[in-house]
């Protein structure tokens, strides 16, 4: 759940929890404050009864021993006075109770107060009535009020709460979606900051902005370091390779040492290989190349074909073209060159021989896409995760293999805003999917 | 033929030196940009191999004096471990004859003088003559008397190299990189190369013997005359 949605039904809760503790205690003290005001009444009129007990009109039911009820028109009010067994300590306590009594005919709740007293050697019971329906009616107006305020309350707050906490986590999440979710390469990092009055949002966005400009500071670090390092190992192995040349033209060299001249500068090669692969990467990666050139995909391919067809027929591979489209990019030709010649490369030499390469291409919704897919030995999950990764290799016969080259294709492909994807299936083959849909 | 060597890595410049003057060359050299400019001055050279970041400037300015100076057609090669294709391109428009990136093999800096002194003096002598073949390197064409031996590009150039470094045992690795040529494509594998020499040795040897065409076991090969 979104943390707006949760402060608003927090909100909403707790003002639903407030005005329902209100109503209620409103509710209780307006029942007890009427029916005290009631009883007080009610008292004063026992008073008032008791009185005028001796009164012709009531002392003549008395003296008959019979009850006398007494009520005004809206029967409000009543009065009785009914004699019971006699009792010689009478309590005199006054009770209250609610109770619904009949009228003549009319049903009604009253408020009641009961007495006994002693009356020329009787004993009489007093019930003093005064109706409550004004109470309950109210009490009914403000339960109805309660309800009404709470709904109403209810509403209003939790689209206000929204709104509000809408407006007020605004520059977060727009730090979210700007600073983290948008970032794939901390060297286009936008350190632009986040309106905001919001202290705390402030310190967040400071703290990424920083965070990314020590990452960033560290990847220029490492990139120079590469360039650096590969750049001035590069006269040193110069100077080696040209020392054991001039040796290998000493013909008194016995055989033996002629070979191991030879292997040492078979490996030296390999570390001028491995260290301009690590030069080309680091240039890919600092921009370092002119994507002025269109570079139309199927030109290069036919051109890779052809440079690459000896090794196809010595492999026994059939290698089929349904490029349907001529497609161009603007980019770096040589880039694109080397990023589809490992691509093909990696394709026979991870083939069996007679198997097959085929390419072919597809435009969806003006995205246009190459397949390259083989019949070789194919890849687990595990390796195809791992597949860009530098100097990641396989079991293969080739004594070449540095594993760097699907490392270049890695940063070629983002150098170029490509979309690489790759599907595997163990023993049965790899389909490596070029797709460009960045294209600027 | 005199060489003018303009670098400031003495181990390199004396590996150069000895290889050259051994091939028969005439060899100077110089260390600093001051002291090649006051050579180039002087002397007209064949080559001039030029290092591109020197201690007291860029080699590319001792290029443009060279071009600004009359009458002269020392040709120039540019060797550098900037490695950057737009050096290359910035050297090549500036009259550069050839570039080799650092590290570059020595064999592979003959074949590219030899290149350079036939497309130079294109009307004396074209053709390199073995065992009766012709090799053109300007029509890329191999002729047994008059009738031309249909070798493909690779095949061709695997040949040339190896007739300019007859006598010297040239490794796969070597050849790999001198048919492949362009650093970026590291993937090609050196036993590639096996197939192309099998397919050219089956070409050659439909027209005449070629037992001076030696495979060296596990380095390379040798063409002996």
């Amino acid at each position: 759940m979104k943390l707006q949605v949760k402060l608003a039904l927090y909100n909403t809760l707790t003002k639903v929890a407030i005005i329902l503790f209100t109503g209620l205690l409103i509710l209780l003290s307006i029942e007890k404050i009427s029916y005290n005001h009631i009883e007080v009444r009610l008292e004063e009129k026992k008073e008032a009864t008791l009185r005028s007990l001796s009164s012709r009109e009531i002392n003549s039911f008395l003296a008959a021993q019979k009850v006398y009820t007494d009520y005004n028109i809206l029967k409000e009010e009543f009065i009785t006075i009914t004699p019971v067994k006699y009792e010689a300590n009478t309590p005199g306590k006054v009770t209250f109770s609610t109770e619904t009594r009949k009228v003549e005919r009319n049903m009604e709740t009253y408020r009641i107060l009961s007495n006994r007293f002693n009356f020329n050697e009787h004993t009489y019971l007093l019930e003093i009535g005064e109706t409550i329906e004004s109470v309950e009616e109210l009490k009914s107006i403000i339960k109805k009020f309660t309800l009404l305020v709470l709904f109403i309350a209810l509403v209003l707050t939790l689209i206000s709460d929204l709104v509000f906490t809408k407006f007020l986590l605004a520059p977060f999440y727009k730090i979210i979606d700007r600073k983290l979710i948008k970032v794939n390469d901390p060297m286009n990092f936008d350190y632009e900051k986040i309106q905001t009055t919001t202290q705390d949002f402030e310190l967040l966005d400071d703290s990424i902005s920083s965070l990314m400009k020590k990452i960033s500071n560290l990847f220029i670090l490492e990139k120079q370091f590469i360039a650096n390092v590969s750049h001035e190992l590069l006269t040193p192995i110069s100077i080696i390779s040209s020392r054991l040349e001039n040796i290998l033209l000493h013909e008194e060299l016995s055989e033996g040492s002629e070979n191991k001249m030879h292997a040492s500068l078979k490996t030296l090669n390999r570390l001028k290989s491995i260290i301009n692969s690590l030069l080309l990467i680091s240039k890919v990666e600092n921009n370092q190349f002119d994507k002025g050139d269109m570079v139309m995909i199927a030109g290069v391919i036919k051109e890779i074909h052809e440079e690459l067809e000896d090794r196809i027929d010595e492999k026994h591979l059939t290698f089929t073209n349904h490029l349907k489209y001529i497609y161009s990019i603007q980019g770096n030709r040589p880039l694109m060159h080397t990023l589809l010649f490992n691509i093909i490369n990696n394709s026979i030499k991870y083939n069996t021989t007679k198997g097959s390469i085929t390419i072919s291409d597809d435009l969806n919704d003006d995205i246009y896409a190459i397949t390259i897919a083989d019949t070789g030995i194919g890849m687990e999950q595990k390796q195809i995760d791992n597949a860009f990764n530098r100097f990641e290799k396989f079991d293969t016969d080739e004594k070449e293999s540095y594993g760097l080259g699907l490392a270049i294709v890695k940063s070629i492909t983002a150098f170029h805003n490509i979309n690489i994807k790759i599907n595997s299936v163990k023993n049965k083959g790899t389909a490596v999917k070029l797709i460009f849909d960045n294209q600027v | 033929m005199n060489v003018l060597i303009v670098e400031d890595e003495k181990g390199l410049a004396l590996e150069v030196d000895e290889f050259l003057s051994h091939e028969g060359f005439t060899v100077e050299h110089a260390r600093t940009k001051k002291s090649a400019e006051e050579k180039i001055f002087v002397n007209n050279y064949d080559f001039i191999l030029l290092d591109l970041g020197l201690p007291d400037g860029d080699g590319f300015d001792l290029l443009k004096m060279l071009k600004g100076l009359e009458k002269r057609d020392d040709a120039v090669i540019i060797l550098t471990a900037r490695g950057a294709v737009d050096d290359r391109v910035m050297g090549l428009e500036q009259g550069a004859d050839d570039y080799l990136a650092k590290p570059f093999s020595l064999s592979e800096l003959l074949a590219r003088m030899h290149a350079i002194t036939r497309r130079k003096h294109r009307l004396e002598s074209n053709d390199i003559n073995i065992k009766g073949l012709r090799v053109n390197i300007q029509n890329r064409t191999v002729m047994y008397n008059d009738e031309r031996i249909n070798l493909t590009k690779k095949e061709f150039e695997i040949f040339n190299y190896l007739v300019l470094n007859k006598n010297r045992v040239i490794s796969r690795t070597n050849l790999t990189e001198h048919v492949w040529g362009d650093v970026l494509e590291i993937n090609s594998d050196s036993n590639f190369v096996d197939v192309h020499v099998k397919n050219l040795r089956k070409k050659l040897s439909q027209y005449i013997p070629i037992d001076w065409f030696e495979t060296v076991r596990s380095i390379g090969y040798r063409i002996n005359i």
